[in-house]
């Protein structure tokens, strides 16, 4: 009975345990978790850095060979399936997907840091520096993020709804471990595709709460001590448990609605409210930058100057979009079903993209006029606290005070959906592929998420976040570079006309 | 099979040595056997005396085969290759050779180009089956074979071959990939067990006993894992030439016998004749 039990909660037990211990550990000794996590961090980065960059490029290269090749037609379900949505509906879901914590988090704030502390060979502050900020900034949130969601998506969707597996990343490790991903061996996949969404997403409801909090004080002068942070994510955690636990999932989903109507109105605003002409000329020439220089964007890691520069920003971004893919990847899976690979990959590929190139040129493109043009110093609030750059921006718009409380909102919104919606992935991760998850594993996993979150932010805050992002991610990156070979041997036993 | 066999010599074979093969050969049913032996062109002994080879076809002659000696010029690989497939022979015959891993780096190695470039079958003999003593012969009925095959078209072509060796035990080996679900993975078990199933029918009044199984995995060292696990004595099966992307990583062929300890029948793709 027991010995059943443990089997099939493998996963389960697995990563509990694992993210109990980590927490534990930062409970009773934070100052050995922050030795230990500096010591693997600093070990991955030193020697890694360049496999973040080159698997990411294999990915995009790799999702774009089977879109464009004959496997482009084939379906993502059966071949008398049709898509379960709309195509608006769908593309609505990928904005969805891709809209979240940091484009608030990072939408004013990147732009700014990286003009301010461009690599050493760009003159701070300078028409250059400008010029490589917004470009970095688009190559960062850009095509290649939603080029490692769609490996995770498409392997889960091909080996779920074609060849009719559960919706786990193990399942897509059949052709090279056969029945074995019913054991040890699938298990372990599961538990780092785990480990990885736990840190993931524990960092953006870090980097959530931190800006709410600065929002806070900024707006109503709140102590900047961390216990006000704790506090914000212990409310914010129940909430989203309540949500998770009560099964208000409709109403999680009509405030996510709502919330992506009221993201796209305050992106509007801002940018009737500011300099739109400025704004879309920065939009084209950024675009024309980034199109043009994406191969160098993509392998380049500045080793002869500004190597930090790029371990510091490019490294952490690829990290942290593998260590969010398995939860992006299921959700975009689930609703991808009855779409050909063509038209799945380049979708994903081109239109939420698309929609974050126009929120950083709005956001970052107004920030570095008012910087530029108006005598603001923007820069020097983000590159002291890059949380408080959002809140620094608004103060130059009409309704300032309105705006911010508007920015809150969204913040506070997309805490609680995001990790509404991680708990029930990391659920369905450990109960099989299940949809339908006990109620215990919610507030298990719901509350490891808080607690991960806060133990992170009380050992070091940003730069710890930053620090378990990139670590977590690092065992399911190389998971990733398998699922590309697994794909490969699934879709080559297809019967392709 | 090997009725019509060319044996490539070199200098300084010992006559000894070559009656074992003689013996071999001719309990595998050998009747004539040219020794073939090629002048390189920039080589020490070319033009060099030549009774080295009479005294080898002589020592051949008393094992009962009938034996005669050619010579011919080039790169030692491809002229033997073209003198086999221009002359008609059944096969051609080698003895494997140790050589140390470095050299033939450096080097190249004969039988490896002989491999790839040759049009008729080739029989590698390395430790399985030992040669016989001086007085004993080889009984083929001891023979273990293992076949390994594609369940392709061309693998039928090697059917005959395989029949012919008569032996005491045919195994048949497929090696594939794991398909990529279940369902279809035992779909495929079910269909390769019913093709082998088939092959072996058509083995049974050839040997004593035939088995078949099939592996998932890397074909060279899956066959070379069965190889040792049956003892078996020869291994058959049929050449292709690699893919592209893979030609740098060695063809399936050429690593088997390089690994196998069992001897190797090798027979090239049809229809293929080489840039030899």
């Amino acid at each position: 009975m027991l010995r059943e039990y443990l089997k099939q909660e493998g996963v389960f037990l697995l990563s509990a345990g694992i993210i109990l211990f980590f927490i534990g550990l930062g409970i009773a000794r934070p100052d050995l978790l922050g030795a230990a996590s500096s010591v693997v961090h600093a070990a991955i980065l030193d020697n890694f850095s360049w496999l973040y960059l080159i698997s990411v490029f294999f990915f995009l290269a790799f999702a774009l060979t089977l879109a464009l090749s004959r496997y482009g037609t084939i379906k993502l379900g059966y071949d008398a399936e049709r898509p379960q949505y709309g195509f608006f509906g769908w593309v609505a879901m990928l904005f969805a997907a891709g809209m979240g914590i940091g484009l608030l988090f990072w939408g004013v704030s990147e732009p700014l840091v990286h003009f301010l502390q461009p690599p050493p060979f760009i003159n701070s502050a300078s028409s250059d520096a400008a010029s490589f900020a917004m470009r970095y900034s688009f190559f960062h949130w850009g095509i290649h993020p939603w080029a490692i969601y769609t490996i995770v998506s498409l392997s889960i969707a091909y080996f779920s709804f074609r060849r009719g597996m559960p919706a786990l990343i193990s399942s897509c490790f059949y052709p090279v471990l056969g029945e074995r991903i019913y054991g040890a061996a699938g298990n372990l996949v599961d538990v780092l595709a785990v480990f990885a969404t736990v840190f993931g997403t524990a960092t953006s409801l870090g980097f959530g709460a931190l800006q709410i909090h600065s929002g806070l004080t900024h707006l109503y002068g709140l102590s900047s001590a961390i216990s006000v942070t704790i506090g914000i994510v212990l409310i914010a955690t129940a909430l989203f448990m309540a949500s998770a636990i009560l099964g208000v999932e409709k109403g999680v989903q009509v405030l996510s609605k709502l919330n992506i109507v009221l993201a796209t109105a305050f992106l509007a605003l801002i940018l009737g409210l500011g300099s739109a002409p400025y704004v879309l000329n920065v939009f084209t020439s950024t675009l024309g930058g980034y199109i043009n220089n994406i191969l160098d964007l993509s392998l380049q890691s500045y080793p002869f100057a500004g190597f930090d520069w790029s371990r510091d920003w490019t490294v952490f971004y690829w990290a942290w979009w593998i260590s969010w893919s398995p939860f992006v990847g299921l959700f975009i899976a689930r609703i991808s079903r009855g779409r050909t690979i063509r038209e799945f990959v380049l979708t994903v590929l081109t239109v939420p993209t698309l929609f974050t190139f126009v929120w950083f040129a709005v956001f970052g493109g107004s920030a570095l006029h008012l910087e530029l043009e108006e005598g603001a110093d923007l820069a020097a609030v983000a590159g002291e606290d890059v949380s408080l750059a959002l809140f620094a921006f608004l103060e130059h718009y009409p309704f300032a005070g309105l705006l911010s409380l508007v920015a809150l909102f969204l913040l506070t919104v997309f805490f609680v959906t995001s990790a509404d919606s991680a708990t029930v992935v990391l659920g369905s991760l450990t109960s099989g592929g299940s949809l339908i998850v006990p109620t215990y594993k919610k507030v298990i996993w719901g509350l490891s998420l808080s607690a991960v979150a806060i133990t992170l932010l009380v050992t070091g805050g940003l730069s710890s976040l930053q620090m378990m992002a990139i670590t977590a991610a690092f065992p399911f990156m190389l998971v990733m570079i398998v699922l590309c070979y697994t794909l490969a041997i699934g879709l080559s036993q297809e019967k392709v006309q | 099979m090997f009725e019509k066999t060319l044996v490539p010599v070199a200098y300084g074979e010992r006559p000894e040595e070559l009656m074992k093969i003689g013996k071999i050969l001719r309990s595998l049913g050998a009747n004539a056997i040219c020794l073939y032996h090629v002048n390189e062109p920039g080589s020490f002994f070319r033009g060099a005396d030549l009774s080295w080879l009479t005294l080898l076809s002589e020592a051949l002659e008393e094992t009962g085969l009938n034996v005669e000696a050619k010579t011919g010029n080039g790169h030692i690989a491809s002229a033997i290759a073209d003198a086999a497939l221009l002359d008609g022979f059944d096969a051609i015959y080698m003895k494997a050779k140790r050589r140390w891993h470095l050299e033939t780096m450096l080097l190249g190695s004969v039988s490896r180009d002989l491999l790839r470039l040759a049009d008729v079958p080739v029989f590698v003999h390395k430790v399985r089956p030992r040669l016989p003593g001086s007085e004993a012969e080889l009984d083929r009925r001891d023979l273990k074979i293992l076949y390994a095959t594609d369940l392709d078209e061309t693998s039928n072509r090697l059917l005959p071959y395989v029949m012919e060796f008569r032996g005491a035990w045919c195994h048949l080996l497929h090696v594939r990939g794991r398909m990529a679900d279940p369902l279809a993975e035992r779909a495929r078990q079910e269909a390769v067990d019913g093709e082998l199933h088939a092959v072996a029918e058509e083995l049974r009044p050839y040997f004593e006993r035939v088995t078949f199984e099939q592996r998932i995995g890397d074909p060279a060292g899956q066959v070379l894992y069965v190889s040792d696990q049956i003892e078996a004595d020869v291994v058959v099966l049929g050449r292709k030439s690699p893919a592209f992307l893979f030609a740098p990583m060695g063809d399936t062929a050429e690593r088997i016998v390089v690994g196998s300890r069992a001897s190797i029948f090798l027979v090239p793709q049809p229809g293929r004749r080489n840039a030899s």
